[in-house]
Order: C-alpha cells, then sequence, then structure tokens
C-alpha cells in the first residue's frame, strides 16, 4: 500500500495574497440566463422533464443581478407568468405543478399518474411566480395542502408526486417552504418529517439524500434549512442539540478549500461552485456565515466566471443555469464589496429577501399580521 | 447526449404503430426555457403521449419507452409509465433488471435509473448477484452517490447475512486502493454501526478504532478517516482523550523515532515515514480533548488554535478564532 501521498495543499493563505480580485461580470450572466430562458438547445433534452427548475434558476440569476425591469418587458412577465400557471394541475391528489408540458396535449388543468404535479417543480413554481410579482389570486391554496400531504410518505420524508416511492432531503426541503410560504402546516405531519430529517443525519454532522446514505452538501442544506423553517410552536420538536450544532459547522467549514477557496460537497472531493452555495448558505442559516473565508470563496467565484458569460462548477468547466445561480445566491448570501456586492438573499428559501416577502405575504390564504 | 439518428426509424413511419394517434406537446406561445428537441425526440415523445392518452399497456409499450429513456433517461414519467407496463403485462423483471445494467453505467448520474432498479429489485427479491453488479458500477466511478446510496438500501431492505458478511472486506479493498475515498469510509460506518437489529459489541468498537488509526497513520492528513475515528468515539460515548497519546506525535513537526520496533503499539500507531506533519487534524483533535477539561484545558488548546489559524490551517482562520472565542467565554 503506497504511504501518504497526500495531495499537496498551498501553504499560503489565498486570502493574503496581495493580487487583486476580478469583478463580478454581472451583465453576462444575466446574459447567459436570458439566452436560456429564450431557448435551450437539444444537447439539454434531459431538463425536458424539469424545466421548470431551469426556469427558476434562470428568472433567480435576473433577480440577484435586478436585472428583471431591464431585461424583461411587462408583457414577457406577464407571459412567462402564464405559463407557469399553465403548469398548474388539480386531481385526486390535490393541486400542485409540473415541470412543464412535457406530458400534456393541451392547457389540462387535471392530471393522471402519468402527468401528475411533482413537489420539487411546486417550490420553483412558487418561488418564480413569486420573482415574476405575480399576485397569486390564481393558486389553488387548499389543493395545495392535500397535495403536500399526498406526497408525506409513511416513512415521514416527501416524494416527487404522490405515492412515488422515492423521498429524500430534496423533497422534503420543497414541502417545508411550501407550507412555510402558505403558513399552514396541516399539509404534514411535522413530528415525522423531523424524524426522517434525524435519520438522513451522519457520523460526520451533515446529512445524506436519504436514511443511511453519506453526508452531501446539498442535502445538508435541505435539513438545516427544513429544521430553520419550522414555525416557533413546532421548532423546538427540530432543534439541533448543542454538540449537533458544533459538529455540523465543523463538517460544513472543513468542506472548504484551502487551496481554491471554493467548496466540496463531500469530504476529500474536489470543490464546485454550487456546494459553495450548499454549504455556505446552510453556515448562514445556522449564524456561522462569519466563520467562512469570503475573500478566498471570491476568488473562486471569480476563477469559475465563463469568458462567454455564466459560472461554471470550477475553472475551464462550461457555465450553467444551475451554477450562475447558485454562486450568485452565494455571493449575495457573502455580501462581498464593489461588484461583488450583491443582495440580501434569504437563505431558508433561496431567493432575495424581497422576492421571499413577496411570496410571504401572497402565498397565505389570509395575509399575515405583523 | 448519445442520440441514435442514423439508425432512428420515426415512430410515424414504423407500420406496427400506425393505429396509434400521436400527441404532440403544446407549449402555448410564449414558452420559458423551451427546447429545441430533437425530430427523433418530438417524434418518441409524441407517441409516447399518445400511448399514455388511450392507456395502452403492452409489449411495444417497452420498445417506445426505451426510444424515449435513451434520448431523455431523467424523463420519469416514461420510466414509470415502463414499470406499470411491465407489471400489467407480466414481463420478466429478470430480463429487465438485464437490460438497465447497460443503462446504469451509461447514466451513473440520473436518478431515476437507480429508482427503477430499486423497484425492480424489490419487486423480484432476489438480490442474489446485485452487489457483484455494483462493485462493476463503482468500478467506473467509485465515489458515485446514486451507486452508495442504492447499495445500501440493498443491504438494509434485504438485510440477509451473507450480504452483510461481505462488506468489510470490500471497503477494505477501496480503501487500499484509496484512503481518502469518503463513500467508502461512509460505508464502513453504516455496516458496522448502523444496522438494524445488530448490537455493536465493544470489541467491535475497540476494533474500528485501531482500523481508523493505522489509516491516520499512513496518511495523517486525511480527513476522511479522522471523521471515522470521531464517529465511533461519537457513537460509543468515548473520550476524545483516551486517544491523547496517539494523537499526541501527530502534532508534532517530525515522525518520532519508535523505541523498539519489534514492540508496535496496535493502539497508538505511529505516523508513517516521510508524513506531512503536523496534521491538522491531529492539533485540532488534541485541542478538542483539551476543551472540554475547564480553563487550564482551553488554556492549553488556544495555541493549538493559534497554529492552525496562523499557519497550518490559514483557510479556517476566521472558524479557529471563534473556537477560541466560543471556548474563552465557556470557560
Amino acid at each position: 500500500m503506497a504511504t501518504d501521498p497526500e495531495p499537496f495543499t498551498l501553504p499560503e493563505d489565498v486570502s493574503a495574497q496581495p493580487v487583486p480580485i476580478p469583478p463580478l461580470e454581472r451583465s453576462r450572466h444575466v446574459a447567459h440566463c436570458n439566452r436560456c430562458l429564450a431557448g435551450l438547445p437539444a444537447s439539454l433534452t434531459d431538463i425536458d422533464s424539469s424545466r421548470m427548475v431551469l426556469a427558476f434558476y434562470c428568472l433567480g440569476v435576473m433577480d440577484v443581478y435586478s436585472a428583471l425591469d431591464m431585461k424583461l418587458s411587462a408583457s414577457d412577465r406577464e407571459a412567462w407568468r402564464g405559463w407557469i400557471w399553465a403548469q398548474q394541475a388539480g386531481g385526486e391528489h390535490g393541486t400542485g405543478f409540473r415541470p412543464g408540458p412535457f406530458m400534456t396535449r393541451v392547457r389540462q388543468p387535471g392530471y393522471t399518474d402519468a402527468s401528475a404535479p411533482h413537489l420539487i417543480m411546486t417550490y420553483c413554481a412558487l418561488l418564480s411566480l413569486a420573482i415574476l410579482r405575480d399576485d397569486f389570486r390564481r393558486l389553488d391554496r387548499a389543493g395545495l395542502v392535500r397535495f403536500v400531504r399526498a406526497c408525506q410518505d409513511t416513512n415521514g420524508g416527501f416524494t416527487t408526486t404522490p405515492g412515488a416511492d422515492d423521498a429524500d432531503l430534496r423533497m422534503c426541503y420543497c414541502a417545508f417552504v411550501v407550507c412555510s410560504f402558505l403558513n399552514d402546516w396541516s399539509g404534514m405531519d411535522v413530528t415525522r418529517a423531523v424524524d426522517y430529517i434525524r435519520r438522513c443525519r451522519t457520523y460526520e454532522g451533515g446529512y445524506g439524500q436519504s436514511p443511511g446514505a453519506e453526508a452531501l452538501g446539498g442535502t445538508t442544506y435541505c435539513a438545516i434549512a427544513a429544521l430553520y423553517l419550522l414555525p416557533q410552536d413546532t421548532a423546538p420538536a427540530g432543534r439541533l442539540t448543542r454538540a449537533e450544532h458544533r459538529q455540523t459547522v465543523r463538517w460544513l467549514v472543513h468542506t472548504q478549500d484551502g487551496a481554491t477557496g471554493g467548496f466540496a460537497g463531500r469530504t476529500n472531493k474536489v470543490p464546485d461552485a454550487c456546494y459553495c452555495f450548499w454549504q455556505g448558505a446552510a453556515l448562514a442559516i445556522m449564524g456561522e456565515k462569519e466563520r467562512i473565508d469570503a475573500v478566498a470563496l471570491t476568488r473562486f467565484f471569480a476563477r469559475c466566471q465563463h469568458r462567454f458569460g455564466g459560472i461554471a462548477k470550477a475553472q475551464d468547466e462550461a457555465a450553467d443555469p444551475y451554477h450562475t445561480y447558485l454562486a450568485s445566491a452565494m455571493i449575495a448570501i457573502a455580501q462581498g464589496a464593489g461588484t461583488w456586492a450583491l443582495g440580501p438573499l434569504d437563505p431558508l428559501v433561496n431567493a432575495t429577501e424581497e422576492t421571499a416577502a413577496w411570496a410571504r405575504e401572497r402565498v397565505p390564504a389570509r395575509p399575515v399580521l405583523a | 447526449m448519445p442520440v441514435q439518428s442514423e439508425d432512428y426509424v420515426p415512430f410515424a413511419q414504423r407500420p406496427e404503430w400506425a393505429d396509434v394517434v400521436p400527441v404532440p406537446q403544446y407549449d402555448g406561445v410564449q414558452p420559458l426555457a423551451p427546447i429545441f428537441y430533437t425530430p427523433e425526440y418530438k417524434d418518441a415523445t409524441d407517441y409516447f403521449r399518445g400511448i399514455v392518452k388511450t392507456g395502452e399497456m403492452s409489449e411495444r409499450v417497452l420498445v417506445l419507452t426505451e426510444e424515449v429513456i435513451r434520448m431523455n433517461p431523467a424523463h420519469y414519467s416514461a420510466w414509470q409509465y415502463r414499470y406499470r407496463t411491465l407489471l400489467a403485462i407480466n414481463a420478466s423483471l429478470k430480463d429487465e433488471l438485464e437490460f438497465t445494467k447497460g443503462l446504469a453505467i451509461a447514466h451513473l448520474k440520473t436518478y431515476q435509473v437507480w429508482h427503477h432498479r430499486r423497484l425492480l429489485l424489490a419487486a423480484t427479491n432476489d438480490p442474489a448477484d446485485e452487489l457483484r453488479f455494483l462493485e462493476s458500477v463503482l468500478n467506473v466511478d467509485v465515489k458515485n452517490y446514486h451507486t452508495w446510496s442504492y447499495r445500501q438500501w440493498v443491504l438494509a431492505h434485504f438485510d440477509r447475512e451473507e450480504m452483510w458478511a461481505g462488506e468489510v472486506d470490500y471497503v477494505d479493498r477501496l480503501l487500499e486502493e484509496d484512503l481518502r475515498n469518503n463513500s467508502a469510509w461512509h460505508h464502513r460506518f453504516f455496516i458496522t454501526f448502523q444496522r438494524a437489529g445488530k448490537d455493536t459489541r465493544e470489541d467491535v468498537v475497540k476494533r474500528e478504532l485501531v482500523f481508523a488509526k493505522q489509516k491516520i497513520a499512513l496518511a495523517p492528513n486525511n480527513m476522511s478517516a479522522w471523521n471515522y475515528l470521531r464517529g465511533v468515539l461519537d457513537y460509543s460515548h468515548t473520550p476524545y482523550a483516551s486517544q491523547e497519546d496517539f494523537v499526541r506525535p501527530y502534532t508534532g513537526t517530525q515522525v518520532p523515532l519508535s523505541f523498539d520496533s519489534d514492540v508496535i503499539d496496535v493502539e497508538n500507531p505511529l505516523p508513517s515515514e516521510g508524513s506531512r506533519l503536523p496534521a491538522v487534524p491531529a492539533i485540532e483533535f488534541l485541542a478538542d480533548i483539551y476543551e472540554v477539561e475547564g480553563k487550564e484545558g482551553v488554556d492549553e488548546a488556544i495555541p493549538l488554535w493559534k497554529s492552525l489559524a496562523e499557519e497550518h490551517d490559514t483557510i479556517r482562520k476566521k472558524y479557529w478564532e471563534y473556537r477560541i472565542h466560543e471556548a474563552v467565554t465557556a470557560a
């Protein structure tokens, strides 16, 4: 067996180097996402069954860079709101949103098992509508509560579509955001949902995608955000112990890579721009944002910027809306200076504070009393 | 995306499909992020929507859904409809498992492939060859997240002694190849401590501690092994202080000479020759031992944290400074 061929990390503190950080290429990132909203090449056909997610990332980029008013006409926005509403479908398991019309022939307000609404798409649709400043008058709230309930599995987790038997923490998070926006938690058994999240926790202090799985960046964000979204009266059930809190923070900060400043999604993996958000936003939610080396992180993002616009997962990789949005959202959380100053962003629901406030005000059946 | 456009015969031109009315997608006037589909994908999905509309479940639906899946392996409705069709026409699920082997390897990172396989395996209730197949998949991508969580599901779901039995050896082999394979470390924890209904005896805890420490000796900066060591200690409620003798040599700048090389202390293996020392995780660990010892302990931990912040782990400078602040406040 080979002994100690350890990858050598740079001993210098990147943040201590007097090298200036290149500017954040705002307009290019907006242009990259604007192009995607207008149309995607056939090579991205596998997005077909999750188009709403892509739409959310593209609109999210426009929102984070405050480019909506500038780049989109009122009629564009109205048309896009209409397209999103056309994906709302109600049926025997309640009402939610589909990823797009990939299974429907005409505007089909009803659904069968093969064209049922999807919990992740529902989360993305609500946020996209909030970004487009919709009035939510068309939202079937009672149906939405029923839909969330229909997605809760007997194991406490949530499935993509009712009865799909594919529960994992991603949908759990989406269910928590939907209930939080609705300000109505009757759509879930909170105790069992929290128990499911706990079972995803690992010995490292992160959370795996499902019980038994390895600690992973994105799903740890989902777990932490879900627990912090719990309303005051049920929050104690989901609160982390002090030891758990410390262990999770330790795991999160240790995924920041000393050589590049980026975050990796798992122990001993390479850094990736998306995990900078997942790990960084989890720290922000826990009130531990200051533990991040924000300068080194900014340098990492600067290197991930693609010269034709957009942000890639790492240097010299192709850019895409997913990494562009998540990197931009983390830049907004990090509250940098100069061209890198963006925000503010609500790390719990993953939207600008203005958009999050819009949703919280208009998604509930009755206005929330201040 | 592998689109076999040269061999592709459109369903619209296949005589055996002449009775099906294709259903085109309707996207509205100004859609968000429309995809410029290939003619092949459009053709296949038009016929798929046509089939779903009539609710037909037959042999040919398997042909159609295969075409759709090959062009878009994330098409969850095609997978779902295919699965229902298999059950409805009483098709051989064993054949389907065989068929999806190739797809699983071609689309390792697609969730739907693994979900489909999971449904099939649960239905056939015959997991005899599955772990061997997964080994061949992990040979292609040894840290693939879907494959690992699927492997964990297979073990937990079938819960058969003979399946669990080979796992430790498998993990050993993977760690011989790469000590930093965190998926293998995680799996070791899963099979040792998370097997339902299995009591973890004291000697198992001891064995795992020794295992982790011997791996640390080979690569003292390998965080996966340190996290495992911490995990076993936490699990067994063993104080970190029990490891002080082991950790200390890793916090120095030089590999200590063992006085008598004939006597090897398995519980406290020394860093291997050529190790990069001091090892950051060892300094952190020693500081953790001190921190719980009250004010005097904190006084000893502070210089360790400072050395991490200023010299050995500067990317986490603000974290180590915060640890100092926290400890001082609590002490």
